[in-house]
């Protein structure tokens, strides 16, 4: 016996109330991990870098800024290498099948993010067969069940060619696997002369430049350079890091990120309210016991300690529960939908559920160590 | 404290109790003295102050003035925090209706008071299976509370109580919930840690058969003792 066990004694002694408490708990946690891993993932946050910088128009990423900015750009002494590339956003077959693909200087983006891609001299090279060969992400290759070699039809929303056709035809050169099971792969890589050259409207441009820094090289203070260079130009910058053009990108959409800080905020503190009230119950039927302990002599302050642990063990049992149950889901939803459980998840996951469990059993475990033992007598 | 000194010692003391506003005095200076080894049985009628005395005594409950020492400890001066380690380590009790956790066996249950003492699991284990083989229960150590008999968990109470092996045992009507015979068998068991073992036991208590087997019988009445007789 030791006081560890006196406490899970305690919290089985009504199995039905306690299991229902870990689901409850379970199920905040559950909605914690999903909606986090959801940000993370679809924001590619989990995996992009604070090294590598985006430069964009300041009007929205919509605009697109002139490639004749990449010389002056590559100009900057702080600067190691520069890529650029168009977004071709559109659908294969269905309009429901999105997929977007970035037209590009492959060589350029060998150099500045080719490892965190995962791709390859010999990827390279098969790209650079022939100007309609594109390079597919593994996520996006396996959710169509597309192979090396065959042909696809991307029907741009936007971009038309130049007879006022939007369908772009490429065939699969390659696929690249990026760095880690974090990295977005869902998209494809294509060559910007062929894109360039075939579309109606806004040759010459980019969607924006990437851009590595030089060793030792701040990207915050280079993002201000390269902004500086283009203020007084007709369409300024905004150079952001990988993950800041990431999470800018979504909220075009919605802000994504206050959206799980409600929804969660929600959860918690439903949660908090239904468990410190289950527990003051709990408590209040063992006010009897509670003198009995006291009686013995275990002091006010293990009094509060073994309600304490209660609770905590509550907390960790349901939160780890619904954490194994969001690495299931993100297992078994596959790379398509975007959720990555990320350490960082589960680290701040953790810390709820530590200060949640405090913070449950802490105005329960004040009325237990506070009360007489000769009032806790009198409730049998 | 000297060899001369009683092992306990009340001085003037005074205890009482509001209720709706009314201040009702049960202690108004009350003298005691209870020397090393002693077995005393206390009796009187219901609100004559016998819970009160005993729960002052355990020091779960404080009096208003005067003195109140056991042993070398003055618990009239003692904070809350002071009182439950006193009672940790020089008190045991015994309870009417036993008060074992239900959720613990017996032997979980005897073990309670001996987590707060710097042992081994070992050497709790060897005592815990020492006072239950004592008090008649070996065999029993996995059972709990629901699946055993009034005289049995009583036993356990007892088991429990002098697991720590205190110096003072504070029975609280320890034989009110149980027969006859089992009344006796935990009275034998009392006069037995009494006497072999040396404990000083105050028990409360309204039967006079059970009040048969202590060395003193005090009766309490309206705060004061009014009659004390010597067990023959």
């Amino acid at each position: 016996m030791t006081f560890s066990k006196l406490a899970r004694k305690n919290m089985w002694r009504k199995p039905l109330r306690t299991v229902l408490l870990i689901i409850c708990v379970a199920v905040a946690f559950l909605i914690y991990g999903l909606t986090a891993s959801f940000v993370a993932g679809s924001q590619g946050s989990s995996a992009a870098s604070e090294d590598v910088l985006g430069v964009t128009s300041v009007a929205g990423q919509s605009q697109p800024l002139p490639i004749a900015y990449l010389g002056r750009i590559t100009s900057q002494p702080d600067v190691e290498t520069v890529g650029y590339m168009t977004r071709l956003r559109g659908f294969v077959e269905t309009e429901n099948n999105v997929v977007s693909v970035s037209a590009t200087d492959p060589a350029r983006l060998m150099a500045v993010t080719g490892p965190q891609l995962g791709l390859t001299p010999v990827l390279i090279e098969a790209l650079g067969g022939a100007r309609d060969r594109l390079l597919v992400g593994r996520a996006l290759a396996n959710a169509n069940g597309w192979i090396v070699g065959q042909r696809i039809t991307v029907t741009s929303f936007q971009i038309a060619k130049q007879d006022g056709i939007r369908n772009w035809r490429f065939e699969i050169a390659g696929i690249f696997e990026g760095e880690s099971t974090s990295t977005d792969t869902y998209f494809a890589i294509a060559h910007y002369d062929y894109v360039n050259a075939s579309r109606a409207l806004a040759q010459d441009t980019v969607s924006a430049f990437i851009l590595r820094p030089r060793a030792g090289v701040s990207p915050s203070e280079l993002a201000v350079q390269i902004d500086a260079l283009f203020a007084n130009s007709a369409t300024p910058t905004r150079t952001q890091s990988e993950k800041q053009f990431l999470e800018a990108f979504m909220r075009q959409y919605a802000d994504v990120g206050m959206i799980v800080n409600l929804v969660t905020g929600a959860a918690f503190v439903t949660l908090l309210m239904i468990i410190i009230n289950t527990m003051i119950f709990a408590v209040r039927e063992r006010r009897f016991e509670i003198g009995v302990l006291k009686t013995l002599g275990v002091s006010r302050r293990r009094i509060m300690m073994l309600v304490l642990a209660e609770t905590l063990l509550v907390f960790i049992v349901g939160g780890g529960v619904g954490l194994a149950l969001t690495k299931l889901a993100t297992v078994l939803a596959g790379p398509a939908i975007g959720l990555t459980l990320t350490p960082m998840i589960i680290a701040k996951a953790s810390a709820i559920i530590f200060i949640l469990g405090i913070a449950t059993g802490a105005l329960p475990a004040f009325n237990a160590m506070r009360t007489p033992i000769v009032s806790a007598f009198r409730t049998r | 404290m000297t060899n001369t000194q009683p092992y306990i010692s009340i001085r003037h003391l005074q205890k009482g109790y509001k209720i709706g506003g009314e201040a009702i005095s049960i202690f108004d200076g009350l003298d005691l003295d209870i020397p090393n080894g002693d077995f005393v049985a206390i009796m009187g009628p219901s609100g004559s102050g016998k819970s009160t005395l005993l729960n002052m005594l355990a020091g779960i409950d404080r009096p208003d003035a005067g003195e109140l020492r056991i042993g070398n400890s003055y618990l009239n001066q003692m904070g809350e925090g002071a009182r439950a380690s006193w009672r940790a380590h020089n008190m045991g009790i015994v309870f009417q209706f036993y008060n074992l956790l239900p959720m613990l066996n017996a032997a979980e249950n005897v073990e309670l008071p001996l987590l707060l003492k710097p042992l081994s699991a070992k050497d709790r284990r060897d005592r815990v299976r020492k006072v239950l083989d004592l008090v008649g229960l070996s065999g029993r150590e996995r059972q709990y509370p629901s699946m055993m008999s009034g005289g049995q968990q009583q036993r356990v109470g007892i088991a429990r109580a002098i697991v720590s092996d205190p110096g003072l045992l504070l029975c609280d009507e320890p034989t009110g919930d149980l027969d006859r015979k089992s009344a006796d068998d935990v009275l034998q068991m009392l006069r037995f840690l009494n006497q072999e073992l040396g404990k000083t036991i105050i028990m409360v208590t309204h039967d006079p058969e059970a009040a048969k087997y202590a060395k003193r019988v005090l009766h309490l009445d309206k705060g004061n003792f009014v009659e004390e007789k010597r067990a023959a």
